[in-house]
């Protein structure tokens, strides 16, 4: 391996000290001169016909500088991919807590108030929860003008509330089952779950003098958001400029514009900077959570561990809106087939609209959902033929110039690889007391390309500033980009400040998400610091009269080919007369040809009497490129299996009523710190990479099969299986006793 | 939040005069813990708070012979730490120590807590098996009820208008009396109980003098799980016996469903607990 300097060390990341202080600014800590407070009314009815919206109450206290109801934003849709979300309903609402009227305010008291005295008559309308229902053909449809929708990839033939499916396979799955000497059929569920990032969704709007809509909102994807609203309100993006702002966790819940064309409506009609801020009730009512899904799988086997056939179909509940998508479907619910060489496959993946909260997606789409389902199926049929769950995967598992299920070829394929570090880390097979067991589960994911900025700018003190279009959600792509440029310049870290450009600076980035962060932002980094070090070599060469190709930069200066003559840096910076600077734009949006694999393994011992899961040890391999730095990579590993372990075991929205009835961290738990277990991280290193350093990414792939592991395990210890998510004591006590009548 | 006013009386005198003063429109604050969740919520609407971290006589822990005092002001992180209530009542500092997160201990008092009267809390139940007598005060004057008598439903107590806890009184255990706090926790560690059972027990030998069964989380207060303990008085420890007495419970409990579980699945779980409270503190190792 190429030995580093500041790349792959423990360097403490860049917006840490910001934090831990205080000093970060939220977007919720923005103050403008004249800036009010927004608030919404939200529909208390799952379904409901809107007969009469009274705002005159509102519109008459002092205070109030603009009272909207879906009139004044009539025919406007909005979302990330799909563009069904309306800024206000109209005539119908299709979800408890979907936003009816708006109010702009001088202070969030008064705004409050203003929301109390509006009065809205509703005729409530049956309404449909459950997914399997609105599927059928005499469902009533939540959007009949599905197919007018921006964004619809394919036109519906008969409209219906299934509004886009997308399939994968290869093979004939006939023959596939035909061979098969074992068939098993299972059904699998999953629960709506929140993200829980610490920050609420918030927005400021304000249009300024020249009529630029000026805009600070938690959304890890500035540029796509410009082109999102620029698309629903019908302006040009040049007049939109999002400004850089922290963003307070993200876990996937922060890409979608939310409230932000809501606000732009409370700003042009208040004529005044508006901000408006969710708090936790509306996030877990009304924000874009993790779809709910139903999985049903169907897999054909030999008696030797042969998998021949493997079709699956995923539901997901996408709410009563699909906007909120990072695309119109969750592409992430192939992997229900996994990385496993499966000759004959199918794998379907259907959206329907249901009367429920618009799903979003949290730690990658999809995948969490399908991961659960194909894991678990797996090793149910390992079961079934006697053969050890581990040594059902490592048949099974594509080698080098394997293709998987659903066609995906890698090359430096580490799948065996890794689930082997994983079990000799587990100390798999080795002996265990009464109702303790171990489950395990893969997964395996590439990380996403795009498109990004970097620029790199030498201070006349010695230090660089680097400009990034990324607004870091808490991942830590600062300190990637600060590494990065602090690696090639021969700098430490600390010489290196990251300060964010706005939307205006440069012509796009792609955002953060899919695991690209790193991927993107070290390409570009990496480039625009090799043109900063270029300037710098070229301005040195002016100065002393050097030949400038054979220039070296070491040590904080520049010295003459392998001499001894050099030239300090901040000298050349002071002296050169210019601005030594280089920047890079980087699109990189190919398909990779390497992935990283994951497996996990979870050791939990179940109290029989009461249906309890204790978590003993939970352990992760993962395959890895270089690691740009240890602690940065950790972090998304432990928080990652954490993450998973909430959805494993507890997390879940519950819906009564069309409304979701849980609505405060006291009764929507997520794990603490003394229900996390000990958790073990091996790492397979790989040669393969993408970039300048041959990076893996690490961000999703840690969360995703946690769950499955989890259950597999509480199968190993008790014999019983739980089919459906959060596995809570009560179910695994159910599931026993219905084992033993 | 709504606007109200604060005020900040120095003496029990005062407090009640203010008390009296402003009826409904007033709420005291102790620790806050519970109070601001219900004004967040606008579940509450004070127009006047009465913050009584001031008050003079209400931050005491003291032993007599036969019985402990403890003033409505002591926080629950005290009562944990307390090496007399630890020596003397060491089921009331484990069962204290189980209460949510040290971040929510250090806040929330003995006395707010009792008002705040969630049957899911922790210390209700313990209260209840150790016979605690609440000290009430008003502006006409003093009484003292039993624990039993202060809770009436779901966060309702039976405190009147003008009336505040003062004190709380634990009679003294016996030093041969033995006793456990078992908090039942499926989902995470800072959770409130699914199932709470306190049991305070005395044994003859084999034979169960006097047993005392307090259930938290199961009714729409908390309950002495009163057939069991009438099962066990008198009679000589048996696995039978204590099962007998735990699957009395189910008759006794009344719980609600919620996310901490069904009601079916609470009722088993009070059993289970109950057994596991005998079993420990009946079978355990003297
Ligand atoms: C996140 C969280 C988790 C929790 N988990 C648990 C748990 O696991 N177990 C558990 O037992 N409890 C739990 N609680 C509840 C906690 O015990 C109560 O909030 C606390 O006991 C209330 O005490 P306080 O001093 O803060 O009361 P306050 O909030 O100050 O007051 C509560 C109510 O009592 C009234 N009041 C206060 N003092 C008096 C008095 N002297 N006389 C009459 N009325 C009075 C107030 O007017 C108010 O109506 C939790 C609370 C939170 C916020």
């Amino acid at each position: 391996m190429i030995s580093y300097n500041v790349i792959g060390q423990p360097i403490v990341r860049s917006d840490g000290f910001e934090k831990v202080t205080g000093r970060a600014q939220y977007t919720g800590d923005l103050k403008l001169p004249g800036m009010l407070w927004g608030k919404v009314l939200r529909s208390p009815f799952a379904h409901a016909r809107i007969i009469r919206v009274d705002t005159s109450r509102a519109v008459g206290l002092p205070g109030v500088h603009a009272v909207l109801t879906g009139d004044d934003t009539r025919g406007v849709r909005y979302g990330r991919r799909l563009f069904d979300v309306p800024p206000l309903a109209e005539e119908r609402v299709l979800f408890a807590g979907e936003r009816v009227a708006a109010v702009a305010a001088e202070s969030m008291e008064i705004a409050q108030n203003a929301i109390d005295l509006i009065e809205v008559e509703y005729d409530p309308l049956p309404a449909i929860a459950d997914p399997l229902e609105s599927m059928k053909g005499d469902a009533f449809l939540l959007h009949p003008d599905v197919n007018d929708y921006v964004g619809l990839p394919k036109k519906l033939e008969k409209v219906s509330n299934v509004f886009v499916t997308n399939t994968w396979g290869k093979g004939e799955l006939d023959t596939g089952f035909a061979q098969a000497d074992h068939i098993l059929e299972r059904t699998y569920t999953t629960p709506l779950v929140h993200q829980a990032y610490l920050e609420p969704h918030s927005c400021v709007v304000f249009i300024d003098e020249d009529q630029r809509i000026q805009i600070w909102a938690a959304n890890k994807a500035p540029f796509a958001l410009r082109q999102q609203l620029a698309a629903a309100i019908g302006v040009d993006e040049d007049r939109i400029r999002l400004n850089p702002t922290y963003i307070g966790g993200d876990f996937g819940g922060k890409g979608s514009p939310m409230d932000v064309p809501l606000v732009y409506f409370l700003a042009l009609h208040s004529k005044r900077p508006v901000r408006m801020v969710m708090d936790y009730v509306e996030e877990f009512t009304a924000a874009n959570p993790r779809h709910p899904s139903v999985t049903t799988v169907r897999s054909g086997v030999l008696n030797d561990g042969t998998l021949t056939a493997w079709e699956a179909r995923i539901i997901f509940n996408s709410g009563a809106y699909g906007g909120f998508k990072p695309g119109v479907n969750l592409g992430g619910a192939r992997d229900v087939a996994g990385p496993y060489k499966i000759p004959h496959t199918f794998v379907e993946a259907i959206q329907v609209y249901t009367n429920s909260v618009p799903g979003g997606h949290m730690r990658g789409p999809g995948e969490p959902q399908g991961i659960f389902a194909g894991e678990s199926h797996l090793d149910e049929i390992a079961r079934i033929l006697g053969i050890d769950p581990l040594e059902f995967r490592l048949k099974n598992l594509v080698g080098e110039g394997d293709v998987t299920a659903t066609g995906s070829l890698y090359r430096d394929v580490k799948a065996k690889e890794t689930l082997e570090a994983a079990s000799m880390a587990a100390r798999y097979g080795s002996p265990l007391a009464m109702n303790v067991g171990r489950g395990m589960a893969m997964g395996a994911r590439a990380p996403g390309g795009g498109e990004t900025h970097v620029g790199v700018i030498f201070q006349k003190d010695g230090t660089v500033v680097a400009r990034t279009p990324i607004l870091d959600q808490g991942t830590g792509t600062y300190t990637t980009v600060n590494q990065v440029v602090a690696e090639e310049l021969g700098l430490s870290s600390d010489k290196v400040q990251i300060i964010p450009w706005n939307t205006d600076a440069v012509s796009f980035d792609t955002g953060i998400g899919g695991s690209r962060g790193t991927r993107v932002a070290s390409q570009a980094a990496y480039a625009a610091a090799q043109n900063a070090k270029q300037e710098l070599l070229r301005a040195a060469s002016e100065i002393r009269g050097w030949d400038p190709s054979n220039l070296v930069l070491k040590d904080n200066k520049v010295y003459k080919g392998n001499t001894e003559d050099y030239i300090d840096f901040d000298f050349v910076v002071q002296n050169c007369g210019f601005d030594i600077q280089g920047t890079s734009g980087i699109e990189d949006r190919e398909q990779l040809t390497v992935t990283a694999f994951c497996a996990q393994i979870a050791e939990v011992a179940v109290d029989v009497e009461t249906g309890q899961i204790k978590l003993l040890r939970f352990t992760s391999a993962h395959d890895v490129g270089q690691v740009l730095n240890p602690i940065g990579h950790q972090g998304q590993i432990n928080g990652g299996v954490v993450q998973g372990i909430g959805y494993a075991l507890m997390e879940e929205l519950e819906v009564e009523d069309g409304r979701v009835s849980n609505v405060t961290f006291g009764d929507y738990k997520i794990p603490t710190m003394a229900d996390i277990p000990e958790l073990r991280t091996v790492l397979v290193q790989s040669k393969n990479g993408v970039g300048p350093y041959n990076i893996k990414g690490i961000g999703e792939n840690t969360n995703t099969a946690v769950a499955a592991a989890i259950a597999n395990a509480v199968e190993d210890a008790i014999g019983v299986r739980v089919y459906s998510l959060p596995i809570t004591a009560e179910k695994v006590l159910a599931a026993l006793r219905e084992s033993n009548v | 939040m709504h606007d109200f006013t604060v005020h900040h009386p120095q003496s029990l005198q005062e407090t009640l005069i203010l008390l009296d003063r402003f009826g409904d429109a007033a709420q005291l604050i102790a620790g806050g813990t519970a109070l601001m969740n219900f004004m967040k919520q606008s579940l509450l609407l004070p127009e006047h708070i009465i913050n009584l971290q001031r008050v003079q006589g209400l931050q005491h822990i003291q032993s007599t012979k036969d019985e402990v005092r403890i003033g409505a002001m002591v926080k629950h992180r005290e009562i944990e730490k307390s090496n007399l209530i630890q020596n003397e009542v060491p089921i009331l500092a484990s069962t204290y120590r189980r209460v949510a997160t040290i971040r929510i201990r250090n806040m929330a008092t003995i006395g707010g807590g009792l008002a705040h009267a969630d049957p899911a809390q922790d210390p209700p139940s313990t209260l209840v098996a150790l016979n605690a007598r609440i000290r009430i005060a008003s502006i006409s004057g003093e009484r003292t009820i039993s624990i039993m008598d202060l809770f009436q439903n779901y966060y309702e107590n039976s405190l009147m208008p003008g009336e505040m806890i003062t004190e709380v009184i634990i009679p003294s255990m016996h030093s041969d009396t033995k006793s456990t706090y078992l908090k039942f926790l499926p989902r995470t560690a800072d959770d409130y109980a699914t199932v709470s059972v306190s049991l305070i027990a005395t044994l003859n030998e084999n034979i169960v003098r006097d047993v005392r069964i307090g259930l938290g989380a199961v009714a729409p207060t908390p309950i002495r799980a009163t057939i069991a303990e009438e099962t066990l008085k008198g009679h000589a420890i048996s696995d039978e016996l204590i099962q007998q007495a735990s699957n009395s419970v189910a008759q006794q409990v009344d719980p609600l469903d919620d996310f901490r579980g069904s009601a079916d699945y609470k009722r088993d779980m009070a059993i289970v607990f109950t057994k596991r409270a005998l079993q420990q503190v009946l079978q355990g190792p003297s």
